[in-house]
């Protein structure tokens, strides 16, 4: 296609131009009709033809009126016949007063009726007809139907807007459009009926080129239009990242694990030296299910072993809390507060065992939601039992770890967990905003922990949530936006994939 | 976690100390630098450290871990001429008191501001709200010895604190600040602790509140302190933590007498504790091949001593260390955590997945095949869109107790109302909304609780049907079960009377699948027939 044959032409261009060839101008309801599209495939193509200079376009808009109501004085002039009658006749025939007192008003200004005396009553007879029959036709011709503006003779135009303004009658206002072809237009369509373009493949065509060898052009068309809207199945931004962090354990030789999200308080605080006191096992921090329990719990086996090292340090050397254990206390059911409370399980379950497990899970607190904080959030803990492990392997795994998650540095600094020692905070460079960023916690488990497990091996863990890492990689700003559903974001947003460069 | 401020001039002169070797060095100790700016800097600490409730406690360690003062600091306890009677009437409500003066203290505000902030975080923290103890300062030049801790009826009077007239111990607990916040502890009490003084002047009513007569300000020379406490143990801690302070603050701790019935007892102990230090195991745990002297050397730097006998020794104040292992770490940080070189220990074994959570992922992702948008909603739900909306009774519920907010009250037994609560938020994006969910649900089993993998998908559009919902379904199931569903009419309360069936697998019940209810479309505000399903995952296989 050389430059002067013009821009291609669309299927529905060409059955308007087709419609307009030949005719002088062409009323846009004429086009939909010969042309057989839908007005508004007439319109778009109207817009494409107009913007292309191959159509005239003209507009104009014409006022309709047409009848809303029936005017009361030419009631009255049919109920007083020839004849006349009295007025008060006249007035009980009328729905009510108002509508009396119009009808009588109107009728007596235009002319058409007196009022005289007759047997000392007041009497309505008519005085001019012939004038009211014609205002009579002339409203019938309104009625059903709408007559353009123009279309009404000049004797009647006073009266029909004293129509309108007493709601008796309306005015449509409609645009009207005509078309013409241009001689650019008719160099166009003759031009597309001679080039022999197809508009898409259907078994004939494919016959005729198996059959003769040719090669049919498809009708070029506008590559830069708009397609319509569509939006692809998406999966959850957090679900992505999830599987991202199992790749990097997998990957470390981790085992995944999973479990409730209800558990006993034993799991999830007690075998884990949280003394059945401790600030954090309170209500305004934890959710407790309300009348739950878990009878299996009973202080036996591991849960007594537990029991007296918070009471008194058991076999471990410890201490211990030094306070009263209650069973009650460590049946009552929590919705965990971290996955350490499945990662302790598999510790027990390893039978010290060398063993690197991991979790990736949903986590609980009782919190108020604000742009930092959520009620339920995600959590990556893992841990590794392993002879001679020690705090430097502690550093070696997370290391390793959060450089898979594209993190440049780790330090530790001492910190505090009731189940660790030692407890250390985890920091990690985030080379993007230059600083250095705390990750979560880590440590040693404690004798305390391990050896009512039947553990001897030192176990190394650790734990970090899963939010604030996504939101830097997806620029997010407030955390609730990761789970409010917002389809608008959902569908737009880059996969995570995408983003590890963002680190 | 507590906070503490420190101004850097005090500190500085405390310690001799840069402002910048001081921040640097903080996060060492565990310090969380929480703000900073030209005067002061506020940190964070763990609470089981409870001798960092004041600056002088922090600036023991940190001279420690520079290496200015090394080992155990040592407190000296001068014999006082206070004594305590303690009556057997206080012995069913909080039976035990310890006591120290401090003589000769130069009171600044920030002294008094300090002092006042270490009781607090020591109520907050070792003492569990003041349940395990209570701690008062007093102003020793107005009491006249010996003291007495005994029971008083509710009709008792004194002033307290705060309060320019006399009230009674009932008026105290039911008008009073912390009378209001702390009575609970007394509740049950036949009568009320009261410390007094020979001449009648009370000192406090335990755990509630100090009296007005021995207020404590700049003025104040010499101190006399009480704590009172249901675990003598717990009592002794806060007061050695105390002692320690306004010894390093430059006042005399001197002993007072505590007299029990058939005990005495002379507080406060301030001798250092000893335990067993493991050189192995702290040699095993840090992973580095110190020598002994190093090893002494680092537990120098975090204010602990070693004796002859292997014996570690450990000032009063440290109430956190339980375990040698407690001990390992003190090497740890002694030694510096910032000079220890990570070591990767490689696997020996690969890894492996979980396959529940695999088989859900491979779920998930066919939907998200099929053009649905996956979302991910709270587990804890509110009553409004579980139940009312659906007109259904929530006689069932699962409550979490104390929730903060009632949006996140209730356990969901069911995926749809949350994707309908979604939709609901979402009517101004474009249609043909599609969304889905795989997540857990939670069903009463007994005490217990029951936790089900579920998939929930919902198509929102004008032109949204039961059949619509059945094409997705059937090519799901297909693709993870080998063959179509079977559908039978059936009753759910989300979906529509005669467009609701219970769907079957291998003539197993696996889930529903409908229109949604227009009363349920209409209070969620929508516009627009909604239909989809929701299905056990763990029935599926």
């Amino acid at each position: 296609m050389s430059e002067q044959d013009g821009p291609p032409l669309h299927p529905l261009e060409r059955k308007v131009l087709e419609a307009l060839k030949g005719r002088d101008w062409v009323d846009f309801d004429s086009v939909v009709r010969d042309s057989g599209l839908i007005p508004d495939q007439v319109r778009r193509a109207v817009s494409w033809l107009s913007s292309k200079g191959l159509i005239g376009v003209q507009e104009k808009t014409v006022r309709e009126l047409s009848l809303k109501g029936e005017p009361a004085e030419l009631l009255l002039m049919q109920r007083i016949g020839q004849a006349g009658l009295p007025m008060e006749t006249v007035r009980g025939s009328f729905g009510s007063n108002q509508e009396f007192a119009a009808a009588l008003g109107n009728a007596r200004s235009a002319g058409w009726i007196e009022v005289s005396q007759k047997d000392g009553q007041p009497f309505v007879a008519p005085r001019d007809r012939k004038t009211a029959e014609r205002y009579e036709t002339f409203v019938a011709s309104l009625r059903g139907k709408a007559i353009p503006e123009d279309q009404i003779a000049a004797e009647y135009r006073d009266y029909i807007e004293r129509l309108v303004s007493r709601d008796m009658a309306k005015v449509d206002e409609t645009r009207s459009v005509s078309l013409r072809i241009t001689t650019s237009g008719d160099d166009a369509i003759s031009r597309a009926a001679s080039a022999g373009w197809i508009e898409r493949i259907t078994p004939e065509v494919t016959a005729k080129i198996r059959l003769s060898g040719t090669s049919p052009k498809l009708r070029p068309i506008d590559v830069s239009a708009a397609a319509p809207g569509f939006y692809a199945g998406r999966r959850h931004p957090v679900k992505e990242f999830i599987n991202e962090v199992r790749e990097v354990y997998l990957s470390m030789g981790f085992v995944e694990i999973a479990g409730d999200s209800v558990q006993p308080s034993f799991w999830n605080f007690d075998a884990l030296f949280t003394p059945q006191d401790h600030p954090a096992r309170e209500l305004q921090d934890t959710f407790y299910v309300k009348g739950g329990r878990d009878e299996s719990i009973q202080r036996t086996g591991v849960v007594a072993k537990v029991a007296s090292v918070h009471e008194s340090g058991g076999a471990t050397g410890s201490k211990g809390w030094r306070y009263s254990w209650n069973v009650e206390e460590a049946r009552r059911l929590v919705l965990r507060t971290h996955n350490t409370a499945l990662t302790i399980r598999a510790t027990q379950e390893s039978g010290d065992r060398e063993m690197r497990v991991f979790s990736v899970g949903r986590v609980y607190r009782n919190e108020s939601l604000d742009y930092k904080h959520l009620a339920e959030l995600h959590q990556m803990e893992g841990v590794v039992i392993g002879e001679g492990l020690n705090l430097r392997h502690l550093m070696g795994v997370l290391t390793r770890f959060y450089a898979k998650l594209g993190m440049s540095g780790v330090k530790l600094w001492p910190s505090f967990f009731p189940y660790t020692e030692p407890s250390m905070q985890v920091m990690v460079y985030y080379e993007k905003v230059g600083r250095w960023l705390e990750m979560g916690g880590s440590g040693v488990f404690r004798p305390e922990v391990t050896e009512p497990l039947g553990v001897k091996k030192p176990v190394i863990a650790w734990g970090c949530g899963l939010e604030r890492l996504l939101m830097l990689r997806l620029g997010v700003q407030d955390i609730r936006e990761l789970y409010n559903s917002n389809l608008d974001w959902l569908r737009r947003r880059r996969d995570i994939a995408s983003t590890q460069d963002i680190l | 976690m507590p906070v503490l401020k420190i101004y850097f001039s005090r500190f500085q002169k405390m310690t001799g100390l840069t402002r910048e070797t001081i921040v640097d060095r903080l996060p060492f100790l565990g310090l969380d630098i929480e703000g900073e700016d030209a005067d002061a800097i506020r940190i964070e600490y763990n609470p089981n450290r409870a001798d960092f409730s004041t600056d002088y406690g922090i600036a023991r360690a940190l001279l420690g871990l520079v290496g200015k003062e090394l080992g155990p600091p040592e407190y000296h306890v001068r014999k006082g001429r206070f004594s305590v009677r303690v009556s057997s009437s206080v012995a069913h409500v909080r039976p035990y008191i310890s006591c120290a003066a401090a003589t000769g203290l130069k009171m600044e505000d920030e002294t008094i501001r300090q002092l006042i902030s270490m009781q607090e975080d020591l109520h907050n923290g070792i003492a569990r709200r003041r349940k395990k103890a209570a701690i008062g300062l007093h102003n020793m030049d107005v009491l006249k010895p010996p003291l007495s801790y005994e029971c008083r009826p509710a009709t008792f009077e004194f002033t307290p604190l705060g309060s320019d007239r006399k009230m009674s111990i009932r008026q105290v607990l039911g008008e009073t600040e912390t009378g209001i916040a702390y009575g609970h502890i007394l509740e049950k009490a036949k009568g009320y602790p009261i410390l007094s003084d020979s001449a009648g002047t009370v000192l406090s009513l335990p755990p509630i509140i100090n009296g007005s007569a021995t207020k404590v300000d700049t003025s104040t020379k010499n101190l006399l302190v009480d704590v009172t406490s249901t675990d003598r143990r717990i009592g002794d801690e806060a007061l050695a933590i105390i002692c320690a302070a306004l010894s390093d603050a430059g006042a005399t701790v001197e002993s007072v007498e505590v007299e029990y019935t058939g005990e005495r007892v002379v507080t406060p102990d301030l001798s250092p504790t000893t335990m067993k230090f493991d050189e192995t195991l702290a040699k095993k745990m840090v992973g580095l091949d110190l020598d002994h002297s190093e090893m002494v050397a680092c537990l120098g730097r975090s204010r602990l001593g070693l004796d002859k006998q292997g014996y570690a020794i450990i000032p009063r104040y440290r109430v956190d260390i339980l375990h040698p292992v407690d001990l390992a770490e003190e090497v740890a940080i002694g030694y510096g955590l910032d000079k220890i070189q990570p070591l990767y220990p490689p696997s020996k074994e690969p890894g492996s997945l979980d396959m529940t959570n695999s088989g859900l992922d491979r779920i998930s992702e066919s939907v998200a095949m099929a053009g649905f948008t996956e979302t991910m909603n709270f587990d804890l739900v509110d009553a409004t869109s579980l139940y009312s909306r659906f007109s259904r009774s929530p006689d069932l519920r699962i409550e979490v107790e104390n929730p903060r907010t009632i949006e996140h009250s209730i356990l969901r037994d069911s995926i749809v109302p949350s994707l309908m609560a979604a939709l609901a938020r979402n009517v101004q994006a474009a249609y043909p909304q599609r969304i889905y969910e795989v997540g857990r649900v939670f069903l009463r089993d007994g005490e217990r609780i029951a936790e089900r993998p579920r998939l929930a998908a919902l198509s929102a559009h004008s032109g949204s049907s039961y059949s619509e919902a059945k094409m997705y379904l059937e090519a799901l199931l297909l693709t993870h079960t080998g063959e179509p569903p079977q559908t039978r009419p059936a009753e759910h309360w989300a979906f529509a009377e005669g467009r609701t069936a219970e769907v079957f697998v291998r003539g197993k019940s696996v889930g529903y699948i409908g229109e949604v209810r227009p009363s349920a479309v209409a209070a969620f505000g929508l516009d627009v027939p909604v239909s989809g399903f929701e299905i056990d995952l763990a029935t599926l296989h």
